[in-house]
């Protein structure tokens, strides 16, 4: 009973600080003549993002929506590029072998105890502005050019969706050929070769289908200084994803260390009684024992690499923070619009920890 | 047990906080006319307060007015920067040096009757208008371009503008660039939280050029991008330039400053809303410089002025004439020119001090009646 007392007494307090701060802004606001509703997001934005086709008349909540999406770009790949490196790295700090575990330690220690945003200054002006100028630029035959306005590969023209469907369907395809060998192996003891037959099925699938659906290939090609053709990553979102993977990487790398070291010993030397090699005991029966320890810390990794992407402002990427500041700067009120940067970083992270929470209750051993 | 129960306060909290904000908002578009109703009563009083200090100082806080306040601190505070060549620049003894700093110390001389009375108050860009609406400063004289959507938006007032600028493009000067038209499909650079950006856009746009522009908190990071090859050219009010390619590492012949200016951009003094007192007191600190350039008077003579044939002279230096004193009734004291012109100097002296060394000329800078637009209403 005085429990929940204490319980209504805290909810009564923070919301009457809530109610004083909300008033607070209303009061000052409308003294100084500062706008506090979202009319603003209906507004031209008037400013570009650069590497997009958005226009300067466009409205704001069209800026928005880009840097939305800039963020989702370079958090996503940051989170899958994070997971596989910190992995790597925390495995290779328990070898055996004195050379990589060195290097892995060197690796953790040095990069998880520098801010972030001097390595995200560091990279920019000491790996991505050191890239060659326009005219003396990097070619690997027609399929790459690179230079310090970004690095351009061949990409597909025609629908994006579409390609992205085709190369479901072929993933399908693959999947099924799998299935198909191992029954076949598991029938008449012929080997399964499984790779033999899945990649070229892969390869051809995704290739025809491209080819029925419309879709083409573009290659980058120099003219003066522009690079046509060809998909252009820029140098601020490489330099931002490079910085954010390799930071955080670090932090997973010791996530991966200590869930592996959780993991009894008897389940190692068990799986060694069985005669199995030391990748098959890491792979199947280690390293699935030490996820499963693993995952809640490594939601906390991907809601910070979310959060830190936000960086991207000192080397002028466009993401959200990015966005919600330069409209500030062109003529949006402050508070309103801080308040929706942080109404949908709180919804961004919300999800991301939805889906972490719910893999780990999939994950979980069910115990009666 | 504890955790689930912190969860659902905070699962109940943040919808009413969401609420809460909305429904401000909602109320607020309802009540703004009350509202500035409501800021116009609050200043009439504050006006007339304010020109009783004038011979009393009275330490009166709450009473509204910027002016009222800065009187009792005994300081002005002021937005400004610190690494603008020319403009704003902290030395290594801890002073700011520059024209915009000078007018800060116009506006203390003023009020206060010492220049030196100025606390320098370093601004971000995009900072700058939020620190002016808090009441962080109490006037901000930071290279700020006067547009319909600031005064309208950010809750500022502007007032005489201290210098006229435009927006221009520095290039290399060995990059074979010599007008806009050559620039298509270039990388331009600029300081984010400006109108910089978005007329660098429309006037790519208007010539059919393609561009990218990159944005950058950091001026040093802006020279490191230019200087790495990320971008073409380096775009702001050809003021800045001028500063910038001045203290160019490489030395100031290694950049060119393209002919063309494309945009206005008076560079203004702005205060808060609805202050019309403290607005006033500002405005006719600054048009002071300008009056004094025009009557032809200078630190170095100002007290020889002081005995001048010109009534009007010496009504405007507030020398009694035939036993009265004029008192425009601005909150000001009487000698309020005279201590301007007296501690830091006159407009024509704080341009030739900051901004001539940097080969800034005159141009629209100069008095209306040499052709320029520095014009001050009369004072009587």
């Amino acid at each position: 009973m005085l429990a929940w007392v204490f319980q209504f007494a805290v909810l009564a307090i923070v919301l009457a600080i809530v109610a004083w701060l909300v008033n607070n802004v209303r009061v000052n606001s409308s003294e100084q003549n500062i706008p506090t509703g979202f009319a603003f997001l209906d507004q031209p934005a008037g400013f570009e993002i650069p590497g997009n086709s958005f226009r300067q008349s466009q409205s704001v909540s069209a800026a928005i929506y880009q840097g939305f999406l800039n963020t989702l770009r370079v958090a996503l790949a940051g989170i899958v590029l994070a997971t596989i490196l910190g992995v790597a790295v925390g495995v290779g700090r328990l070898t055996t072998n004195w050379v990589v575990r060195t290097i892995c330690k060197v690796y953790v220690e040095v990069l998880r105890n520098i801010p972030l945003p001097g390595i995200v200054s560091f990279v920019y002006l000491g790996v991505v502005l050191a890239m060659p100028r326009t005219q003396d630029s990097w070619k690997l035959g027609p399929l790459v050019v690179a230079n310090v306005r970004g690095v351009s590969v061949p990409w597909v023209t025609g629908s994006f969706l579409r390609f992205v469907l085709v190369l479901l369907a072929a993933s399908a395809a693959t999947y099924a050929v799998r299935r198909w060998r191992l029954a076949v192996n598991a029938r008449t003891g012929e080997p399964a070769k499984v790779g033999w037959w899945a990649v070229p099925v892969f390869v051809l699938v995704a290739f025809w289908g491209a080819v029925l659906v419309g879709n083409g290939v573009t290659t980058p090609e120099l003219e003066g200084r522009l690079t046509t053709g060809g998909m252009t990553f820029q140098p601020e979102y490489f330099a931002l994803l490079v910085s954010l993977v390799i930071y955080t990487a670090s932090h997973i790398a010791e996530i991966v260390r200590g869930s592996i070291q959780a993991v009894p010993k008897g389940q190692v030397e068990a799986a060694g009684a069985l005669a199995l090699g030391s990748w098959q005991r890491l792979r199947f029966v280690v390293l699935p024992q030490a996820f499963r320890i693993a995952l809640p810390a490594f939601g906390n990794q991907y809601l910070n690499l979310m959060k830190n992407s936000s960086l991207g402002f000192l080397i002028s990427y466009f993401d959200l923070t990015k966005v919600v500041s330069t409209s500030i700067g062109n003529r949006s009120p402050a508070v309103p619009a801080y308040l929706l940067l942080m109404v949908i970083y709180l919804a961004i992270s919300l999800t991301i920890a939805g889906v972490v929470n719910f893999t780990n209750r999939r994950l979980q051993l069910v115990t009666r | 047990m504890r955790r689930s129960a912190h969860r659902r306060l905070a699962v109940v909290a943040l919808p009413i906080v969401l609420v809460a904000a909305s429904c401000s908002s909602n109320d607020d578009s309802a009540d703004s006319p009350a509202g500035t109703d409501a800021a116009a009563e609050t200043t009439a009083p504050a006006g007339d307060s304010g020109s009783e200090t004038t011979d009393t100082v009275e330490l009166t806080q709450d009473s509204g007015s910027v002016l009222d306040s800065v009187k009792s601190a005994g300081t002005v505070r002021c937005g400004t920067r610190d690494a603008l060549p020319g403009f704003a620049v902290l030395q290594d003894d801890g002073t700011h040096q520059g024209f915009d700093s000078d007018f800060c110390r116009v506006i203390a001389a003023a009020v206060l009757g010492d220049a030196e009375a100025v606390d320098h108050v370093d601004l971000e860009t995009a900072d700058r208008f939020t620190a002016l609406q808090s009441g962080e400063i109490d006037v901000l004289v930071r290279n700020t371009t006067w547009t319909a959507s600031r005064d309208g938006v950010e809750g500022a007032t502007f007032l005489h503008p201290n210098f006229y600028d435009g927006q221009g493009m520095m290039v290399a000067a060995d990059s074979g660039f010599t007008s806009l038209e050559d620039m298509n499909g270039t990388v331009v650079c600029v300081a984010s939280g400006t109108t910089t950006e978005g007329n660098v856009s429309t006037e790519f746009a208007r010539r059919g050029l393609q561009v990218e522009v990159l944005s950058f908190d950091d001026t040093d990071l802006i020279q490191e991008a230019f200087v790495g090859g990320r971008c073409d050219g380096w775009s702001s009010d050809t003021s800045q330039l001028s500063g910038l390619r001045s203290a160019y590492p490489d030395g100031p012949d290694a950049l060119t400053i393209l002919p063309e200016v494309f945009s206005k951009e008076p560079l203004a003094p702005a205060v808060r809303d609805g202050d019309s007192a403290w607005a006033q007191a500002v405005d006719w600190a600054i048009l002071s410089t300008i009056q004094a350039e025009e009557y032809g008077i200078t630190q170095a003579n100002v007290d020889d002025m002081l005995t001048s044939e010109n009534p009007a002279i010496l009504s405007f230096l507030g020398v009694e004439v035939d036993g009265t004193t004029l008192d425009p009734g601005l909150g000001l004291p009487a000698d309020f020119a005279y201590q301007v012109v007296k501690q830091v100097g006159n407009y024509g002296e704080i341009f030739e001090r900051h901004l001539a060394p940097l080969g800034l000329e005159r141009g629209v800078n100069a008095l209306w009646n040499e052709g320029g637009l520095m014009y001050a209403p009369p004072y009587r």
